[in-house]
């Protein structure tokens, strides 16, 4: 089902990969370790494309080479039309990496601060978009503290603020939620849902599949550096064969009128099950925490 | 701001923030107590020379003992930070986060040199400074005490001290630069470290091995020296001590020539360590 690749020559494509190829020396012999096999995919501008796969599939390899950290052994990838290996290819990219570790001895301020300059943030504009991206991910009350002394949640947080500094219009997030809490998982799901309406395209990893459910318009699955599954997430998980009705309890006789109804229209009543929430749901409902709480999460 | 297609041209500028950054760790961390404590340890030291009086030769042996502590201290200094401050970029991944970015690797790989640099720098001005003010203090006292034998006027060349301590942090610029190569493509900070001090040694005795070869006839083997006196810089042509302080003085065109010398050399093993660094996969 859907296993060919979206056409690279998508018209508005953030990221292009054509036969993408990589292989890692893994000893003096020439031993060679295939991390990506023949990829090829497009990631259409202004989505959320969730990139899945188990540990060892290829996902941060591709990332990488994305990136421009990583080169290709065969094939291509562009962003916006650059080749990934040029550095302006890189001007529009911010990058939120797994389990981000920044510069400890400064402050939250800061580190966006530094990584704003490198971008080339205008001077002038600096100290507001500082500002701004800060409050954005909701960190203004801990902006002033030292890296060093934040949490899990909160080190998530200020990377996205650090990748979202230059007004980037493609964010590659790997592994936002790794190692977050629900409540910070969440904030991070609806920050990445603000992302998509402002027109950004964000390519996400993550191993949290009820996540990338609700957050993303596309997928690709990747498994051992192959391409198994690409297409919108719509089309992969819904069945278009059945229907689901959500209707108050019915008593027993009326179930069984209601299925014999529906036997006498030549359909079948496949299940009758009492509705769930979700358990994350559930647990954020208890938990009642605001959103944003000034980075003490 | 993000949307038309722009070259990124080389930045000073992008450089400059990398230096920046690499000489506020080394400050923020353990670094730069390491500094102090040891310009403290130097200044409490030679009041130990206190007990000793006899005339410019006293002068001379304080001079001469700062500047070698500061050769040993900076050496070890220079090395210890140049490895710690690049491997810790790749160690916590904060170089990924940063070359994801966009910047070219010679701005991050000159940038955390310059940094050093700096870091050096601050280090060789604190002691340089301190051992004058330790000598011009010592003399003072010596001149109040025996005035006849000081009838020509001080006996110090202060200006000299000072080109003196520019030659050493020099010298620690082309050791950081050393360095800095052999961490482009070394795997570990100790791997990093210890042919730091390999080099060191290769560094200041590569003299013996151009004297002991001087003598040889056969044409390739005098290459092959020549050839290494070229790949490896000579640090003795940093130690002016014997001409520093008293007697004739350091020649301004040998200081020049020895400053281009260091330079030059800078300039190559940076330029090496931006090609292997460029090859290298994070």
């Amino acid at each position: 089902m859907n296993v060919a690749p979206v056409p690279p020559s998508l018209p508005h494509a953030a990221i292009t990969i054509t036969g993408l190829t990589k292989d890692f020396s893994i000893n003096l012999r020439g031993v060679k370790l295939r991390a990506v096999d023949n990829l090829t995919l497009a990631v259409p501008e202004g989505q959320v494309f969730g990139l899945l796969g188990p540990n060892g599939s290829g996902k941060s390899t591709t990332i990488k080479i994305i990136l421009g950290l990583l080169e290709p052994t065969v094939g291509e990838c562009q962003v916006f039309g650059v080749p990934s290996g040029r550095v302006d290819s890189r001007l529009n990219v911010g990058y939120l990496p797994e389990a981000p570790y920044f510069y400890r001895y400064l402050s939250g301020t800061e580190l966006v601060r530094f990584y704003g300059r490198i971008c080339g943030v205008p001077k002038a504009r600096l100290a507001d978009r500082v500002r701004e991206v800060i409050d954005w991910v909701g960190l203004s009350a801990a902006a002033h503290r030292r890296v060093g002394t934040y949490s899990k949640g909160m080190l998530q947080r200020i990377g996205l603020a650090q990748a979202l500094v230059h007004d980037p219009r493609l964010i590659i997030l790997d592994e936002p939620t790794a190692g977050v809490d629900p409540v910070g998982s969440a904030e991070i799901s609806e920050l990445i849902l603000k992302l998509k309406t402002q027109g950004k395209t964000v390519l996400i990893t993550s191993h949290l599949l009820a996540q990338i459910e609700d957050i993303c318009d596309r997928v690709a699955i990747l498994d051992r550096g192959k391409l198994i599954l690409e297409g919108a997430v719509a089309e992969l998980v819904g069945r278009q064969d059945q229907q689901a009705l959500i209707v108050d309890t019915l008593p027993a006789s009326e179930l069984e009128e209601l299925r014999g109804w529906l036997t006498a229209r030549g359909h079948t009543l496949s299940a009758v099950e009492q509705p769930r929430t979700r358990l994350d749901q559930l647990f954020l409902n208890k938990i009642s925490r605001s959103p944003k709480n000034g980075g003490q999460a | 701001m993000s949307t038309a297609k722009r070259s990124v041209p080389f930045s000073l500028s992008r450089l400059g923030i990398v230096a920046g950054n690499t000489f506020l760790e080394a400050v923020r961390q353990k670094l730069f107590n390491f500094l102090l404590l040891l310009a403290v340890a130097l200044v409490a030291s030679a009041q130990l020379f206190r007990e000793f009086n006899f005339g410019s030769s006293e002068l001379k042996f304080i001079a001469d003992f700062g500047f070698g502590a500061m050769v040993f201290f900076g050496s070890i200094l220079t090395i210890a930070a140049t490895a710690q401050l690049f491997f810790s970029e790749i160690e916590n991944r904060t170089a990924l986060t940063l070359l994801a970015k966009p910047i070219w690797r010679t701005e991050f790989i000159f940038g955390k040199l310059l940094g050093v640099f700096a870091v050096v720098g601050v280090f060789c001005a604190l002691t340089t400074g301190l051992l004058l003010a330790l000598i011009y203090n010592r003399e003072t006292a010596l001149i109040e005490a025996h005035p006849e034998a000081f009838e020509a006027g001080r006996l110090i060349h202060y200006g000299d001290l000072l080109m003196m301590g520019v030659l050493q942090w020099l010298k620690f610029g082309v050791l950081a630069a050393i360095t800095l190569l052999v961490a482009s493509f070394s795997n570990t900070n100790l791997f990093t470290v210890v042919m730091g001090f390999f080099m060191l040694v290769i560094c200041h005795l590569q003299y013996l091995a151009r004297d002991a070869y001087s003598h040889v006839t056969a044409l390739p083997l005098r290459l092959l020296v020549q050839g290494l006196g070229y790949v490896f810089p000579n640090f003795q042509v940093f130690n002016l001590a014997d001409q520093i302080g008293i007697g004739q003085g350091i020649d301004p065109m040998v200081f020049v020539r020895v400053g281009g010398y260091a330079l030059t050399y800078i300039a190559v093993f940076g330029a090496l360590a931006v090609y292997s660094f460029s090859q290298r996969e994070i």
